[in-house]
């Protein structure tokens, strides 16, 4: 496979440069040859090889370098440390209408992105009826681009990018200004741009783009790359922490509930358990859970499992007393319970099981224990959990 | 310079051109009033008021004298000023999109030059419908000094537009320094007229070297050359090879400054 890009050690500081001051220190250091190391580090180590036909999403936070990354690749800034190498005809749509001049009309604004894009005048000449008809916002473009929305301009400038037949494209998150229609016009171009052969590197916040348009993904938390790999691992547990940090805001509200009682949980797991690593099932698999209670008085107690998001979004609840089960004596004071969940129909993501122990009764909440558990998979389908269906053909 | 390079400069350089000089209705005339005025308002206060007499002259007398090195320093001081904060005024574009960011002072040089040559051209024709005997032969010699002065110039451009990005008072430095040189330059005069001892130091003035020369060339069809004149060509190619090499050195740093 033939290397595009390679990004070797990658790290990026911002020199401290808000005072003059500070502008002529990090000047003279320039000067003197000295590499400015000090300052806001936005990329630190960052390592990535793109071959020709991947299609690369990266993901991540507000701050966390996505853009700073793209910018280091497109060349626009170079990086403190590090290498990197990109050998394609390369275009990128950076930021809303990156170079276009807001006194000049659509038309000139496509003239110079089209040659700051690697275009000579006769390709641009041979090709404006298409850009013009792919942007498609009529007699706008002998308009000053200051009167534009900026859908507008959004539509122009993927219009050219889309016309200087690139190799490698690179999007900041642009197509999100787009309408319905215009994003979805995008869309299918850079699907025939992949079927084509081309290597697409783009930055979204939606998991939804990125998992169709990208087979793989780099998570960049903090500068840093949090991992890298095949897009749905990446954007699952992307979107895990992003619903565990939610999670974990809302318990320090409400703390667990559980009053104390007699019965108290004394073990909890589910089999098939790696060591200290959560359990991780793949999607469909059955999941079985194991809870055993301790009953000082001898009396069976009932026990509750729970499955929930990693939110702490609630998606199913069961009590032992409801299907009428009496558990398992181990002796005098413990009872097991055990539960398979057939064929999981939870959708990839990450979960947790809690445990509960009640009184006898099934009305005191007693004791909890929860276990983290992630479901693996490919799948395109929403929400979090799948419902059996069947499609009705209408002939 | 790259195919690539070349589109993009022949963009820049339209839109130079435009912007400061063809959008606006007043632009083009303003071009060619501007100068205008200011040399009638000199010509007014130096031959009137002072009664200055400059003994070569020529048979024009003073105001062809003034003229013809009038409009080249407002083209070179104009392109300066104009290319020093392009860098800062364009970091929308530098810190968007890849391309060599030299492209930018020096396309507002050459907008500049290119627009007041048109207007230098105007002005040698008005010259001699007024009686002033050009010598329209000299354009010849002048041609290679016009060029000369443009790479000057666009050194100078590219020298100070990086130190711009950086130290930001350049830009508020520029100005008054400009008027300095105008005067410590012979326009207005003649070298000849000064005391030994400044005529000596104004030869350390590579400007005093262009507008002379376009003087000989233009007006009183001199064309004799000294190996001397190798000097100021030699330093300014020198000083725009140099100039080039810095702003390569610290554009990569622009976006981190601007």
């Amino acid at each position: 496979m033939e290397t595009l890009v390679q990004l070797q050690g990658v790290s990026k500081f911002y020199p401290r440069v808000h005072r003059p001051r500070e502008r002529l220190r990090a000047f003279a250091s320039l000067m003197t040859g000295k590499q400015v190391l000090e300052g806001a580090e936005v990329l630190s180590d960052i390592n990535l090889e793109i071959t020709r036909g991947q299609s690369f999403g990266i993901i991540g936070e507000n701050g966390a370098g996505k853009s700073t990354l793209l910018k280091v690749l497109t060349g626009v800034i170079s990086p403190s440390r590090g290498s990197v190498q990109v050998n394609a005809r390369v275009a990128a749509l950076l930021e809303l209408g990156a170079g276009f001049q807001p006194e000049f009309s659509g038309i000139d604004n496509v003239r110079m992105k089209a040659a700051l894009l690697g275009m000579t005048t006769s390709q641009l000449d041979d090709q404006i009826d298409q850009i013009l008809a792919f942007a498609d916002i009529g007699e706008y473009v002998y308009e000053p681009v200051k009167h534009y929305s900026s859908g507008m301009v959004v539509r122009l400038g993927f219009a050219v990018v889309a016309a200087s037949d690139p190799e490698l494209l690179i999007t900041d998150e642009v197509l999100a200004v787009g309408d319905e229609s215009f994003q979805k016009k995008c869309i299918r171009w850079i699907e025939s741009f992949l079927e084509r052969g081309n290597t697409l590197l783009m930055v979204s916040h939606s998991m939804y783009i990125v998992q169709k348009l990208c087979r793989q993904a780099l998570w960049l938390h903090e500068g840093r790359s949090r991992e890298l790999g095949d897009v749905f691992p990446v954007t699952q547990s992307y979107l895990a922490y992003h619903e565990e940090r939610s999670a974990s805001e809302r318990l320090q509200r409400r703390s667990l509930r559980g009053d104390g009682g007699l019965y108290q949980v004394s073990d909890f797991s589910l089999p098939g358990d790696s060591g200290d690593k959560d359990r991780s099932i793949t999607y469909g698999e059955n999941l079985e859970a194991e809870l055993v209670l301790e009953s000082p008085d001898g009396q069976a107690p009932v026990a509750l499992f729970g499955v929930m998001r990693a939110d702490g979004t609630p998606v199913y609840g069961v009590a032992s007393d409801f299907d009428e089960i009496t558990p398992e004596r181990l002796d005098d004071t413990h009872f097991r319970f055990r539960i398979c969940f057939d064929s999981l129909p939870l959708l990839p993501g990450s979960y947790s099981i809690r445990g509960h122990a009640m009184d006898p009764q099934g009305i005191r909440l007693c004791d909890t224990a929860e276990l983290r558990f992630t479901v693996a998979g490919e799948s395109r389908e929403m929400g979090i959990l799948r419902l059996p269906h069947t499609w009705k053909s209408s002939g | 310079m790259n195919l690539f390079t070349n589109n993009v400069f022949r963009q820049l350089v339209s839109r130079a051109v435009r912007t400061d000089y063809l959008e606006n209705l007043t632009g083009f005339a303003w071009l060619i009033l501007q100068p205008l005025i200011l040399l009638a308002v000199y010509a007014f206060v130096f031959t009137t008021i002072f009664k200055a007499r400059i003994p070569e002259a020529g048979p024009g007398g003073f105001v062809p004298y003034l003229a013809i090195a009038f409009w080249p320093w407002t083209a070179f001081s104009e392109a300066v000023l104009r290319s020093s904060n392009t860098i800062s005024a364009n970091a929308a574009l530098i810190g968007k999109v890849a391309f060599p960011s030299e492209l930018l002072p020096l396309s507002a040089v050459t907008a500049t030059f290119l627009m007041n040559m048109l207007g230098y051209l105007a002005v040698l024709l008005v010259l001699q419908l007024m009686g002033a005997p050009i010598h329209w032969l000299g354009l010849i010699a002048a041609l290679p000094v016009i060029v000369l002065l443009y790479l000057f110039a666009s050194g100078l451009a590219l020298f100070i537009s990086a130190l711009q990005v950086f130290i930001r008072d350049v830009s508020q430095i520029l100005p008054p320094l400009m008027t300095f040189w105008f005067f410590t330059t012979p326009i207005l005069y003649s070298s000849s007229i000064l005391p030994e001892q400044f005529a000596t130091l104004m030869k350390f003035n590579p400007m005093s070297w262009y507008v002379e020369r376009l003087r000989d060339f233009l007006l009183l069809g001199n064309y004799q050359i000294s190996p001397w004149d190798l000097v100021v060509p030699v330093i300014t190619v020198l000083l725009f090879v140099a100039a080039l090499k810095f702003f390569r050195k610290f554009s990569v740093h622009f976006e981190d400054f601007l």
